[in-house]
């Protein structure tokens, strides 16, 4: 196992989209799923009985998982860049206002009644993905000393601004009668439209900005050496610190801004791969972003069947499911101090 | 030279963010687009004419007939489906509804914290009937899969809940019994109105259906059935003076306002009028004084469905007892 990381995770992340489609609140016994699948490959007519299943399956299912699929891989990988770029464990891909400000977004929109139109019913996500990284910006300008971007101005304007967005957000909650539901659904990662329109407004964002952080991986390595040591090896520091921010930024955003805010992903699972598969990011980036993709599949499925038909919203999985796992995962580390 | 790549970088994606969807994706909503496999079919015997209608969300909905088989979404429409004749044709439910007893019975698609897109596809329905409660997202993923959503919009008075109950009549082939529905409700009221129409006296209420923190209970203030139903019955409703629908009031001005009577609309989340007794500070209040503290049915003034009635008859009761003997 300490041999093919990347065949272990691929095998994970096929498990996980395997169960994410096999499993929802209406039970589709396996024999069918087997027939349903078979049947699209073959191009064969399914017999009328099917028909519904394979509705749920195409219609319903699949949107969703690859929905979730994206979004858990930039929260994986996202998390692992932010990690990297703070060379702080705690970092997530929250740490400098990417989810209060896209929940403030999203509660300021959600307080307007919209019209029923395609715009109307995308003035939520837009105005939550914009607003993630408007406060991106803002913080990244706030912390900004002359040329230099400090990194810890860097997170206590952070960790400052996201303060006084979330305040802000809960007071519009309060002061919005009745949409309080949904404001909520959206903080706690619950936030789901279905079909393929978010699938396909998300992806460019995403394939720019994870498709960036791939490629960051030499990068990464050598800023944990601190920025002084990486500018003498010849990396343009700053420079390059910033569009790695920029780039996990708009992946985050992205996601969130359709699936609402899930925690902890971000967080744990470049760790769980840092512990098993050593600190080199050229490898970890990747490895995250599978891994994180199929860890929020395995919550998702977890968050449709807990309490069905009624969904949970799949933040709240992650962390009670998320946590305990990392703890074993630590608790059985042989490398002490692998951070 | 790096701030001005920085600064072009985000104005791609600013521009990304703006007209992405419309280069990316399909438009949503359109009704005549079609699903990737055949949608749950609607089973309907070949009708006269198609039901045209607009529903809460100015959305026009189309049935090629009365619906067969429905799903309710929201406690409200259920209670007006089986009110008007329909009980049989509901094949799901959200799960809140729990009134009348047969509907307790049938399958729930999810709840509060969220609904099962598949769930609600596997009952086949050919109507799913959704609540003000209920988010356009939902509506809007529910209609991309194919099924046909009429949202019923929340009314804020009597008679616009009389045209939901027409609405649901019409939809689902009940028509004749939801206007006999509707004139034996507006005749229940105009009886209550007869009664109090006389009264000089109307007693202050104060009716709480939230608290949590009883130093600060949350009451039904204006553009709520709560406050309309306890003007009807005759009485003063103090959330009245309150800004918005859903608030707090702190005990500082209930014992200002000293309110005759205390409904207790949270006697089913375990408030007891004994317990009111005990709360700090509300002992000064006249009315735990006396010993006016009633539990209350909040389901009778908050589901905005033909139970209203109901409420406005027990309210007028319970403000008023010398005249309903």
């Amino acid at each position: 196992m300490r041999r093919l990381p990347y065949l272990w995770t691929f095998l994970f992340l096929a498990l996980a989209i395997l169960l994410s489609i096999a499993i929802g609140s209406v039970f589709i016994p396996p024999a069918d799923l087997w027939r349903i699948l078979t049947g699209w490959l073959s191009a064969a007519p399914l017999p009328e009985s099917l028909k519904t299943f394979a509705f749920i399956i195409a219609s319903i299912r699949l949107p969703r998982t690859v929905l979730i699929l994206l979004t858990g891989a930039a929260l994986g990988g996202s998390g692992a860049a932010y990690q990297g770029l703070f060379r702080n464990p705690l970092a997530d891909p929250y740490l400098i206002g990417v989810a209060s400000g896209a929940g403030l977004g999203a509660a300021a929109a959600m307080s307007i009644q919209w019209p029923y139109t395609f715009w109307g019913l995308l003035a939520v996500p837009v105005v939550g993905f914009l607003a993630a990284l408007l406060t991106v910006l803002l913080v990244y300008s706030l912390a900004r000393v002359g040329k230099t971007v400090p990194t810890t101005n860097l997170i206590l304007a952070g960790v400052a601004f996201s303060a006084f967005a979330t305040s802000l957000t809960s007071f519009l909650m309060l002061r919005s009668t009745g949409e309080l539901r949904r404001a909520f659904a959206f903080l706690l990662g619950g936030f789901t439209q279905a079909g393929w329109n978010p699938v396909l407004t998300i992806l460019p964002f995403l394939a720019i900005g994870l498709g960036f952080l791939v490629l960051s991986g030499h990068a990464l390595n050598l800023l944990q050496f601190g920025d002084d040591q990486a500018q003498q090896l010849g990396l343009p520091v700053t420079r390059t610190k910033t569009l790695i921010l920029v780039a996990a930024s708009l992946a985050t955003a992205a996601a969130v801004s359709f699936s609402g805010i899930i925690g902890f992903i971000g967080l744990i699972v470049p760790h769980v791969m840092r512990l098993w598969w050593g600190v080199d990011y050229r490898r970890l980036l990747p490895l995250s972003i599978i891994g994180g993709a199929g860890a929020l599949l395995l919550a998702d499925v977890l968050a449709r069947v807990v309490m069905a038909p009624q969904e949970l919203p799949v933040g709240i999985v992650t962390a009670l499911v998320g946590a305990p796992f990392f703890l074993w995962v630590l608790r059985r580390a042989k490398n002490q101090g692998y951070w | 030279m790096f701030r001005k790549l920085l600064f072009a970088l985000l104005i791609v994606t600013l521009f990304l963010a703006a007209c992405g969807p419309s280069v990316t994706a399909t438009p949503a909503p359109a009704a005549t687009q079609p699903p990737a496999t055949e949608p749950p079919a609607a089973t309907l015997p070949p009708t006269a004419a198609p039901i045209v209608l607009t529903d809460g969300l100015g959305r026009t909905v189309t049935l090629t007939g009365p619906a067969q088989r429905v799903v309710s979404l929201a406690p409200s429409n259920t209670e007006i489906l089986f009110a008007v004749g329909a009980g049989a044709q509901v094949v799901g439910r959200d799960e809140s509804s729990d009134y009348p007893a047969e509907a307790a019975a049938l399958p729930t698609v999810g709840g509060w914290s969220g609904f099962s897109a598949e769930a609600i596809v596997a009952l086949q329905p050919d109507l799913v009937l959704a609540g003000g409660i209920n988010p356009p997202e939902l509506v809007a993923s529910l209609e991309q899969l194919g099924l046909t959503v009429y949202l019923l919009p929340n009314p804020v008075t009597l008679e616009e809940m009389y045209t939901n109950l027409q609405t649901v009549g019409t939809l689902t082939g009940h028509e004749a019994e939801a206007t006999v529905l509707a004139e034996s409700l507006k005749a229940r009221v105009a009886v209550v109105g007869l009664k109090i129409a006389a009264l000089t006296e109307r007693p202050t209420v104060f009716y709480e259906f939230d608290a949590t923190d009883p130093a600060k209970p949350y009451t039904y203030g204006p553009g709520t059935f709560g406050d309309l139903l306890i003007q009807r019955a005759g009485g003063t409703n103090i959330g009245a003076q309150l800004q918005g629908q859903w608030v707090q009031i702190s005990l500082e001005q209930l014992v200002v306002v000293n309110p005759d009577m205390i409904l207790l609309g949270d006697s089913a989340y375990g408030e007891t009028p004994e317990k009111v007794t005990t709360r700090p500070g509300w002992e000064v209040l006249a009315a735990v004084k006396e010993g006016k503290i009633y539990p209350f049915d909040d389901d009778l003034v908050s589901r905005p469905g033909p139970r209203l009635v109901d409420g406005l008859e027990a309210l007028a009761k319970l403000l008023h007892p010398e005249l309903f003997k």
